[in-house]
């Protein structure tokens, strides 16, 4: 728990270990609620899910109708896929199951690297309102675990808790006076840490390329000459107002230049590199161990 | 309470620092101030001073990996980690090699209970496997 008296609910949900931390330990309704809001998110938008909402569209085109926030997503996605020109991009789930990650986890390639379809070209989406002129898979999980960190906060709000930490193994939102400090994990060495953030009243979301390495293809590209990846990103951290913002900014750093971001959204960023350096914004200064 | 351990190596690691340009870092400011015994999350020591090490499987995209952890113990302190970690994947094991450097020398004498953070942001699939090892290690130490 981050603060001495604190309860923690804990769970499992989306592929991921779940931590809510509150003053007061939280009631079974509400208990009940966060699970209710995790399984809904799931059941719309999990790509290992035959019965989820975006399966269909997988299985033949068509239409599909998603949850309210489905608006929140496609503005986030339709930005960053113009800001990436086209590289982050929600049809990227096809070319990850070609590549073994699919829903049978066969970890098997079953052909080439097969490139995402264009967003024009397959894809009409219009808020809760997705409709696809080709099979296609949707993998919304850069901004997702992000969005669902956003909706069990909502939910504590609406249960009249003002102050908690929701924790999905190291995305998380804090409200609340009291700063939350928190270690920034080292991207390849998860006993040790490169630095800590004091979070207050906003979210935190980090991305690492061990996590990506079938994400883009960008980390690992080497240098012919040293046969070194050089000026590569093998990390990022972000803070937001939103969680959704900053998960889905933390992914988009590997791909787009902060600056270039920085037009559209406000957040903070820290970069961190494959030859060790680190880059960072405002927000992240004096957070890094010297 | 599946990670106090864990919990007090990211703190010992206060001092670590990645290689190159943010290399030569002391570990200094960072020592705990926050009892964890306070904050609830008691470590039940004490253990038994040696080297114990531990594997941990995670699964991440690249497919199953291996985190190898091997702590050394005395005085329900740590004196001493290494980690290795047995990455299939050729890219990921590139990158274990340009960032291991410095491990053990800069974690001495970190207290177990000399805790400051409770919380950590980063690659949530490597933390499942390496906290996996160490709770192996805690059970063998006791």
């Amino acid at each position: 728990m981050p603060y001495a008296g604190w309860s923690d609910f804990s769970f499992d949900g989306i592929g991921t270990r779940w931590e809510i931390s509150t003053p007061e330990p939280l009631t079974s309704a509400v208990r009940q609620l966060l699970l209710d809001v995790v399984e809904d998110y799931d059941r719309s938008y999990s790509r290992f899910r035959n019965d989820a909402v975006i399966a269909r569209l997988g299985q033949d085109a068509g239409s599909i109708t998603l949850p309210v926030g489905a608006a929140d997503l496609e503005r986030l996605f339709r930005t960053l896929y113009r800001l990436s020109g086209g590289a982050m991009t929600p049809l990227i789930g096809k070319s990850l199951e070609q590549l073994g990650y699919g829903a049978d986890y066969a970890l098997r390639p079953l052909g080439g690297p097969l490139p995402a379809p264009r967003w024009e070209d397959a894809l009409r989406w219009d808020g809760r309102e997705i409709s696809a002129s080709e099979p296609v898979v949707l993998d919304i999980g850069a901004a997702g675990k992000g969005q669902l960190v956003d909706l069990v906060a909502e939910a504590l709000l609406s249960a009249g808790i003002p102050g908690f930490v929701v924790d999905a193994s190291g995305d998380m939102l804090h409200r609340g006076v009291q700063p939350l400090r928190v270690a920034l994990e080292h991207p390849y060495d998860p006993s040790r840490a490169i630095g800590v953030v004091e979070l207050r009243d906003r979210a935190l979301c980090a991305s690492a390329a061990n996590r990506r390495a079938w994400g883009d293809g960008l980390h690992h590209v080497l240098d012919g000459s040293t046969g070194r990846p050089v000026e590569t990103v093998v990390a990022t951290w972000t803070m937001a107002a939103t969680a959704i913002e900053a998960d889905a900014l933390a992914t988009a750093l590997f791909m787009v230049e902060p600056d270039v971001l920085e037009d559209e959204f406000d957040f903070s960023w820290l970069k961190v590199y494959s030859d060790g350096h680190a880059a960072f914004s405002a927000g992240f200064e004096g957070t890094l161990f010297s | 309470m599946t990670t106090p351990l864990r919990k007090s190596l990211l703190v010992g690691a206060a001092g670590l620092s990645l290689a190159g340009s943010v290399a030569g870092c002391a570990p200094t400011a960072q020592a705990g101030s926050t009892d964890l015994a306070k904050s609830g999350s008691t470590i039940t020591g004490p253990y038994k001073d040696g080297t114990y090490s531990a594997d941990g499987d995670y699964f991440s995209p690249n497919g199953g990996e291996t985190v190898g952890v091997q702590l050394t113990l005395s005085g329900n302190a740590i004196s001493a980690v290494d980690i290795t970690v047995h990455a299939d994947n050729p890219n990921t094991q590139k990158y274990q090699g340009e960032f291991k450097d410095g491990i053990a020398a800069q974690v001495v004498g970190k207290k177990l209970d000399e805790i400051n953070v409770t919380k950590v942001a980063g690659s949530s699939l490597t933390s499942g496997g390496f906290n996996k090892a160490v709770e192996k290690i805690k059970s063998e130490a006791k």
